[in-house]
């Protein structure tokens, strides 16, 4: 375990570079710019609530933009490594499987969690430009937006392992992060209806993470610290999807 | 150390392709049984689809057999033991264009265990080896196709392995070139380091080699040694017609 840990980390720092060097990173933050500066017209045309809407506006839009980096990413990351025989070089070396997946993670999540604190930056450059300081729980709904990049580059790793293209990976963990958003209403609608689909809709709840929990300023007052079931139910996603994408790669030939 | 660096007892593989309904099978190499005796030059010649990229990722442990038995200097392909005393250039090897060799280097000598002082020096000696140090200063971008395959040679030299496989080194490279790869081969096979070197050129094949394997279809069709083939009229391509035909 001591001489993978760094190996471990040589995996992260190399994908972590290779990810900020990549010309896509760059139109992402280009984008995340325009997108971010747009959240201003927004809130002007809201008036009073000016920097309400200018703080949610911006935040959403950080998290899909960081979101769609982080999706387009995971989804090519091995398709690509194994295309241009990259992994050869590596898995032809004494590499675990386990320390490249959890370097090649771990390199995603550091990107994101730039991506964030850049963009983040940016926003806040913004608001105290229009006059507003920092908005109530700010950090805390960057944090939950950094767990949600967790759960679903994991989660687009492993299925990144058995799709047949990068486009599938996409659309399939598109899905995922989509009805994440939407486990009250799966629940609300699987105590009210009965039979088969009852039971389809109570497999959901337990298939399909609740993104809610890391929405820090959809709590009530706005300026609440995130619960710790959202770090633990990160934490087991996250784990959850690794060693799936792990017990896939382990079978892997390339 | 074992007496053989790689040894193949009774190998199968079998590639599995999936079809919207069932899959397909295509057979690569089948009941393969030969040995690689340590610090020697050992070719591997075939058509295309004689099975040769399969035998050396069989080697690398990128490939599991589907039947019969595979071992690197005593030690399964797949486990650290051997996998740390193997160097791998696959066939036309990709670097990120934008990053210098001495960092490319540093990524693979770091994954391959080395670090601090150790990872430096052994970068440097294998940049020199391998011509490199004129054009430390280059990004990967600027290299030409001999030159990338020089980086890719350094990669695969890095942790100094008792083992060097390579596929196709010489494949797509200029009159230069091919003339600057072969000495620097020379030059490991020297050090008493065994090379296994697939190539769809029989002249390289045949400076090199001090023995070749003939692979026809996924079977060993024939091992021919160095006399053999120096004492044959029309030398090494004539018994490789002879037994592809």
């Amino acid at each position: 375990m001591r001489k993978t840990l760094p190996v471990v980390w040589a995996v992260a720092a190399n994908s972590f570079m290779e990810n900020v060097r990549n010309r896509f990173f760059t139109l992402f933050a280009v984008f995340a710019f325009a997108a971010i500066y747009a959240s201003v017209l927004a809130g002007v045309m809201a008036v009073d609530q000016e920097a309400r809407v200018l703080s949610d506006f911006g935040l959403a839009l950080m998290e899909l933009t960081a979101l769609a980096y982080a999706l387009f990413n995971a989804s090519s990351v091995l398709l690509r490594e194994a295309e241009t025989k990259t992994i050869y070089l590596v898995f032809s070396r004494p590499v675990p499987r386990w320390a490249y997946l959890a370097g090649k993670l771990a390199g995603s999540l550091l990107t994101s969690a730039l991506m964030l604190a850049v963009m983040g930056l940016m926003h806040l450059l913004l608001l105290k430009l229009r006059g507003f300081g920092v908005p109530p729980a700010y950090a805390w709904a960057l944090v939950g937006s950094l767990l949600k990049l967790g759960v679903i580059t994991s989660f687009a790793y492993f299925v990144s392992l058995f799709s047949t293209s990068a486009v599938s990976t996409l659309v399939i963990s598109g899905i995922f992060w989509t009805a994440g958003h939407f486990a009250a209403e799966t629940r609300f609608l699987a105590e009210q209806s009965a039979g088969a689909k009852s039971l389809a809709l109570k497999a959901a709840i337990w298939l399909i993470p609740n993104l809610q929990l890391f929405n820090a300023r959809d709590a009530a007052g706005a300026a609440a610290a995130l619960a710790p079931a959202a770090f633990l139910s990160a934490a087991a996603w996250t784990a959850g999807s690794y060693l799936g994408a792990l017990w896939l790669i382990s079978r892997k030939e390339f | 150390m074992s007496q053989h660096a790689v040894s193949f007892a009774g190998v199968e593989k079998t590639y599995r392709r999936p079809r919207l309904l069932g899959a397909s099978y295509h057979t690569a190499i089948k009941d393969l049984s030969f040995e690689i005796p340590a610090g020697e030059v050992t070719g591997l010649l075939g058509l295309n689809g004689a099975g040769k990229t399969t035998i050396m990722k069989l080697i690398c442990g990128l490939l599991f057999p589907d039947a019969g038995r595979v071992k690197v200097f005593g030690h399964s392909p797949s486990g650290s033991e051997a996998k740390s005393k193997v160097g791998f250039l696959p066939e036309l090897p990709y670097f990120p264009p934008q990053v210098r060799p001495s960092q490319a280097l540093e990524y693979y000598g770091r994954l391959s265990g080395l670090s601090g002082a150790g990872l430096g020096a052994a970068v440097e000696a294998a940049m020199r080896k391998t011509g490199l140090e004129p054009h430390a200063g280059k990004r990967v971008s600027e290299f030409s196709k001999g030159m990338l395959q020089r980086l890719g040679l350094a990669q695969a030299l890095l942790h100094s392995p008792d083992l060097l496989i390579l596929d196709e080194p010489v494949s797509g490279l200029d009159p230069l070139a091919i003339h600057d790869i072969r000495q620097l081969l020379a030059a490991i096979s020297a050090e008493g380091r065994t090379i296994f070197l697939s190539s769809h050129s029989i002249s390289e094949v045949e400076k090199l080699a001090g023995r070749v394997l003939i692979m026809v279809r996924g079977r060993l069709e024939r091992t021919v040694r160095r006399a053999e083939w120096e004492a044959a009229p029309g030398g090494l391509e004539a018994i490789f017609v002879e037994a592809v035909r």
